[in-house]
């Protein structure tokens, strides 16, 4: 993803954690983020996106490797890295008895922020997340959405360069959901994000990288294009019009294409599979002029599944199958 | 959900992170029910106790010496006080631990600074209680019972009682950091006081047996004792106490939350 270590945000190396000799959560990961990239950390759970996050974030010290965050080697105790970092945790959890301005100063005195930018900056951000008319209530009585704003003023008080949101739409109904959405694709603008989630749809929405991990092993790091790239792309839907004759004509002379391995009509809806071997663009090309000689109109074509759905499954899938060979390959390309 | 852009860096205070939850625990610790408890039962039971000598000396005319009196029940009260001080200091961080600690360790402080916050938190909040509380009780007694209490005698028992609350604060504070469960790091820090305790009585007399530690402080609160041994005792508990401190930090430093 990245060449240059000095420009690089988050730079780990064989970063690995096994916790008291009994799980290993993270295993030889080495990844490298840069400057704009809004991650998406990807992977089952027990994959080790928490552990990953947490290592990062200098919570927890790895068993072997290290991590750095802007260049410096993150530790427990790197109080000025972490002043440049917002993060949000799976299920944020507030003191008992707070308000949003009690919580929201202490944050900003954690961070070290002096009275005149703390006072100003809170006050904005409670207007921001729209939490202005419960500023004064105790956060435990909270909505689950309204908690999901105030972590996220939380993790934006100090002015971070990298923000760490671990399942920000956790839990969040449809309309807090695309809030958070949008704010993130407005943060990505000038900010650095890594965004650990479960859900694809979000990944593919606001995040132009991805990580996926595997039961702690770092299966793939790049673009989400090059994700999607992985898919077999040989399952498609295509809509079509024409009269009955001419559509049958036109799917029994794609039946019989020896590139085609699967075709189904079902109400003017054409599904098909294509072998695997073959280029599609060529196959697809035929099965278009062959439309075209019958008069068959194309309505609409889409591939089948989500694409970044599809191709994060199937890299899970394959990997689980690789077993032993994974060590043989990793010796190899080391 | 709208973001705000802002055109100046922060300057940051380094020490604001320390003050911040140092503030704040002050106030949780004295919020807290084990704190108000441990108040409670010290003032009902040294009032209780107060009040029966207090009948036997008038009512039933026999001497209660206040000095027997004060240095039983400041011992009583110190013995009773180790376990709600415990669990005060225990749970100072590992109470905190997947909650609050994930939410406030994320942010710019270092564990050297929390934990030290921490344990000055606690180490004030329970120091200024039982001070406060030894001024009210010796105070009480000596206008009750039979006045052979000093001054002198009074802040050297009571320092001595603070110096050992210190250091079992600092070591609580200590177990409770590095320990990976609240309850069992209670459950480990009553074993080591209460055994240690134990263990002592059995130790013959130059050395601190519980009998022992009677008879010196009523001796100390008649005013009557050497101040360098009481210098020396109060010396020892700072140096573990210092050593409990130590011993947090270092593990602390390296510690998964």
């Amino acid at each position: 993803m990245a060449t240059d270590a000095a420009a690089l945000v988050i730079e780990t190396s064989h970063l690995t954690k096994i916790y008291q000799n009994r799980q290993i959560a993270l295993n030889d990961a080495t990844l490298a983020i840069e400057p704009g990239t809004v991650l998406g950390l990807l992977g089952p759970n027990g994959a080790g996106k928490t552990t990953f996050l947490r290592l990062v974030l200098g919570l927890h010290t790895p068993t072997a490797g290290w991590a750095k965050v802007f260049g410096s080697r993150m530790s427990p105790n790197a109080a000025a890295l972490r002043r440049r970092i917002g993060y949000i945790p799976t299920n944020p959890q507030f003191p008992k008895g707070m308000t949003p301005i009690v919580y929201l100063d202490y944050i900003g005195r954690l961070f070290g922020m002096p009275s005149n930018s703390r006072k100003p900056k809170l006050a904005a951000l409670i207007r921001a997340v729209d939490l202005l008319p419960h500023a004064g209530e105790p956060i435990a009585y909270f909505t689950p959405g309204m908690t999901a704003r105030l972590a996220v003023a939380a993790s934006l008080i100090n002015e971070p360069d990298l923000l760490i949101w671990d399942e920000p739409t956790h839990g969040l109904d449809i309309e807090a959901r695309r809030s958070m959405l949008e704010l993130i694709k407005r943060l990505a603008a000038d900010k650095t994000l890594i965004l650990s989630s479960h859900n694809l749809t979000d990944v593919d929405e606001v995040c132009n990288h991805a990580a996926v991990l595997n039961k702690g092993q770092l299966i793939f790091q790049g673009s989400l294009q090059d994700l999607k790239g992985r898919i077999r792309k040989n399952h498609y839907e295509l809509d079509i019009e024409g009269d009955q004759k001419s559509i049958a004509k036109t799917v029994q002379q794609i039946k019989v294409m020896k590139e085609v391995g699967m075709a189904t009509l079902r109400h003017r809806r054409l599904e098909m599979k294509l072998v695997d071997d073959v280029p599609n663009s060529g196959v697809l090309a035929m099965i278009f002029q062959t439309m075209s000689d019958n008069k068959v109109v194309l309505v609409g074509m889409r591939s089948v599944g989500m694409q970044t759905e599809q191709a994060y499954l199937d890299m899970v899938e394959k990997e689980e199958q690789r077993g032993f060979t994974r060590l043989y390959q990793s010796a190899e390309a080391a | 959900m709208d973001a705000t852009a802002t055109p100046t860096r922060i300057r940051f205070n380094r020490l604001l992170p320390y003050w911040a939850v140092l503030q704040t625990d002050l106030h949780q610790t004295a919020h807290s029910w084990v704190f108000r408890l441990w108040v409670l039962v010290s003032l009902l039971s040294a009032a209780g106790y107060g009040l029966y000598k207090y009948g036997i000396h008038h009512e039933a005319g026999i001497v209660q010496s206040a000095s027997m009196q004060t240095g039983d029940l400041l011992r009583g009260v110190a013995v009773a006080s180790l376990a709600f001080v415990a669990l005060l200091s225990v749970s100072a961080v590992s109470s905190e631990r997947a909650t609050v600690a994930d939410a406030v360790l994320c942010r710019g402080i270092s564990r050297h600074q929390y934990f030290l916050a921490k344990w000055h938190a606690r180490t004030f909040v329970v120091l200024v209680t039982f001070a406060l509380l030894s001024a009210v009780i010796l105070t009480g007694y000596h206008y009750l019972l039979d006045p052979d209490l000093t001054f002198s005698g009074g802040i050297a028992a009571t320092a001595i009682a603070l110096a050992a609350l210190a250091c079992v604060i600092a070591w609580g504070v200590t177990i409770g950091a590095l320990a990976n469960g609240t309850v069992l790091a209670i459950t480990v820090f009553w074993m080591i006081l209460y055994g240690t305790i134990l263990l002592c009585s059995f130790l013959p007399d130059p050395f601190p047996s519980p009998s022992y530690v009677i008879t010196q402080m009523r001796i100390i609160l008649r005013g009557n004792f050497d101040e360098y041994r009481v210098g020396r005792v109060i010396a020892g508990f700072l140096i573990a106490t210092c050593l409990g401190a130590v011993v947090g930090i270092i593990g602390f430093r390296r510690k998964d939350v």
